[in-house]
């Protein structure tokens, strides 16, 4: 048996129990902790781990699926380096490793009874898709839920089936964008073509008593949260899931910093109020 | 009047206590006329009036380069056994001393780190005054709460103060060779700079308007050499070393620098300090106004070892002594 060590300090063996393409470069994984490990981990839509590739290195990723299902997690991983590409070219069956979870993550309780507005643009769907399952598992918990994607095109369009089938759910209202298209999305699904802070405008969602959160590429934030200041969204309700390369994930080395607050340990889950004012922080 | 002074003759009755607590290590002028903390030949080697080394004690507890996991196949990561030998450390100046004391509270605060723990336990420190130069400026730091003897040069000899239990264990067996004299005054150091960066971190400013930070930026070769030396600087970078057997790997931290290019860099490409400008303002903002469980606390100890090393003349100083007064973010 192995001995108990520091889950956050020490990589956590996790085999890929499955592995599907979501797009041409990005591949959603399904992991499985060994049984100590897996009894602990427990975590909030938001929060990340750190994946190990052994001999290939160490990447921040954000958990995708929902606390549950016994040692089950889900990632979103893009193809965007060394290690990825490494971890791209692993078979089913094969062992990473897992540090973590990390971070803050979203305020799900303190948002019970409020109308949740859910902005998601590329690969930024992952931690928000995790958000939406906990709302849809809660559902009762909470009022409107309306969740707006944005692709670059439809053949970049993210986890095509689960929203095909999360369309058809009266309880929750689902946009689809995308930046340019050439040819309609597979799947049947329904899509506009545009940026996400235009579909903002071309469709209803409630103001009041309402708290957004966005997670997408760094230019995204910036033209987003303009918009929603036009529509006079306050700042204390608009939660951004924030990108740096976290290298420790405990705020020691000192990569993440945000202002003065660590995006490992202050975050990366900010509210726009606290960040906004910051230099270089969006 | 307690009995704690040591004479000069008597220093390697001291040295042959304190080899009972570890390996000595202490300042020493090496061949190339540089100043550096080693190991100790002799007494004759120690040197009891300089002025700074050019790297500070951080390397005894973060090594510029260390192992932090190896993995294998069949075993997956595990902590590597590094035993961490017993060293004494001599002649630290008060400067260095708040330094190892700002690691500690970085490095053993919450979830204390087991490699720097196991280095910090088996290191003993042995604090020393000094003479102020004109790079610089701790001011009157008082005694830091790091070492565990503190010895002040007076009159032939060092006049010893124990800082912690292994303190006063070295001056008890010491204390055949100790002598009654009266502790010498320390000399209140008046130091303007240091008023300044301290109501300048009281009211968090960031000088977001001061023209010295194009200046900065346009003068910096991003050497990394301000890090290197600084006391305090403990920004590290993880790499994953795959060995040739195309099997194993050890996993690596070592030294990283706020002012290279790579330290705000995401996959992908995006860089959040892409130029030179925004990674002095990092630099400024970790060491005067703190990050995360350090924030609001001043790192910079006043050392001045990055206004003497480096190679185009910047001195962050300037910002406060400019006039440039403007609270932001």
């Amino acid at each position: 048996m192995r001995p108990v060590t520091d889950p956050r300090t020490m990589p956590e063996p996790a085999t890929i129990i499955d592995l599907r393409p979501l797009s041409a470069d990005t591949v959603f994984f399904r992991l499985r902790l060994e049984e100590g490990a897996a009894s602990r981990f427990t975590f909030l839509p938001g929060q990340f781990v750190q994946l190990s590739v052994p001999a290939g290195g160490e990447v921040p990723v954000s958990l995708a699926g929902i606390h549950g299902r016994h040692g089950i997690l889900e990632l979103c991983v893009r193809r965007a380096g060394r290690v990825t590409a490494m971890l791209h070219d692993l078979p089913a069956g094969a062992v990473v490793g897992i540090r973590g979870p990390f971070g803050t993550g979203f305020p799900v309780d303190a948002w019970r009874g409020k109308n949740v507005l859910l902005l998601a643009g590329g690969l930024g769907l992952a931690p928000i898709r995790s958000l939406l399952y906990h709302l849809l598992r809660n559902r009762p918990d909470y009022g409107e839920i309306t969740l707006m994607y944005g692709a670059r095109n439809p053949a970049a369009i993210l986890f095509k089936e689960e929203l095909a089938e999360l369309s058809g759910r009266r309880d929750l209202h689902l946009f689809l964008t995308v930046d340019f298209a050439t040819e309609e999305p597979a799947g049947g699904l329904t899509c506009r073509t545009g940026l996400l802070p235009t579909l903002l405008h071309g469709v209803n969602f409630p103001m009041g008593n309402t708290v957004a959160a966005i997670c997408g590429p760094p230019a995204l934030y910036r033209c987003l949260t303009a918009e929603l200041d036009n529509f006079g969204f306050p700042s204390e309700d608009i939660f951004l899931s924030l990108e740096r390369r976290m290298k420790c994930g405990v705020g020691r080395c000192c990569h993440c910093a945000v202002g003065s607050l660590f995006c490992c340990t202050d975050g990366p889950v900010f509210r726009l109020a606290e960040v906004r004012e910051i230099e270089g922080a969006l | 009047m307690t009995k704690n002074f040591l004479k000069g003759d008597d220093l390697p009755r001291f040295l042959e206590i304190l080899a009972g607590y570890g390996e000595l290590h202490g300042p020493v002028r090496s061949d190339d006329g540089v100043i550096t903390f080693r190991p100790l030949c002799g007494p004759a080697d120690l040197l009891l009036d300089y002025h700074r080394t050019l790297i500070p004690p951080k390397k005894y507890l973060l090594p510029p380069r260390e192992t932090i996991l190896a993995y294998a196949p069949e075993s997956g990561y595990r902590q590597p056994g590094t035993p961490a030998p017993k060293i004494v450390l001599l002649g630290v100046h008060p400067c260095d001393l708040a330094g190892i004391a700002y690691l500690d509270r970085v490095f053993l605060g919450n979830e204390p780190d087991p490699l720097y723990d196991a280095r910090r336990s088996a290191l003993t420190l042995i604090g020393l005054s000094c003479e102020p130069d004109d790079s610089c400026f701790c001011g009157d730091r008082g005694v830091s709460s790091a070492g565990d003897l503190f010895a002040e040069r007076t009159g032939g000899g060092l006049s010893l103060t124990s800082m912690s239990r292994r303190g006063s264990e070295i001056l008890e067996k010491l204390s055949p060779f100790l002598a009654e004299k009266e502790p010498p005054s320390s000399a209140q150091r008046a130091c303007s700079v240091l008023t300044e960066i301290t109501l300048a971190a009281a009211r968090q400013e960031t000088f977001r308007q001061s023209p010295l930070w194009d200046d900065f930026a346009a003068r910096c070769l991003s050497c990394g050499a301000c890090s290197l030396c600084c006391p305090t600087c403990y920004c590290f970078d993880v790499l994953e070393c795959g060995a040739l057997d195309g099997k194993t790997a050890t996993r690596l931290r070592e030294w990283d620098n706020c002012l290279f290019r790579a330290h705000g860099e995401v996959a992908g490409g995006h860089n959040f300090r892409k130029d030179r400008r925004e990674r002095f303002r990092y630099r400024y903002r970790h060491k005067y106004l703190g990050f995360g469980p350090t924030r609001g606390e001043v790192a910079c100890v006043g050392c001045g070892r990055c206004r003497e090393v480096c190679p185009a003349g910047i001195d962050l100083l300037e910002l406060f002594t400019g006039g440039c007064h403007e609270t932001g973010n």
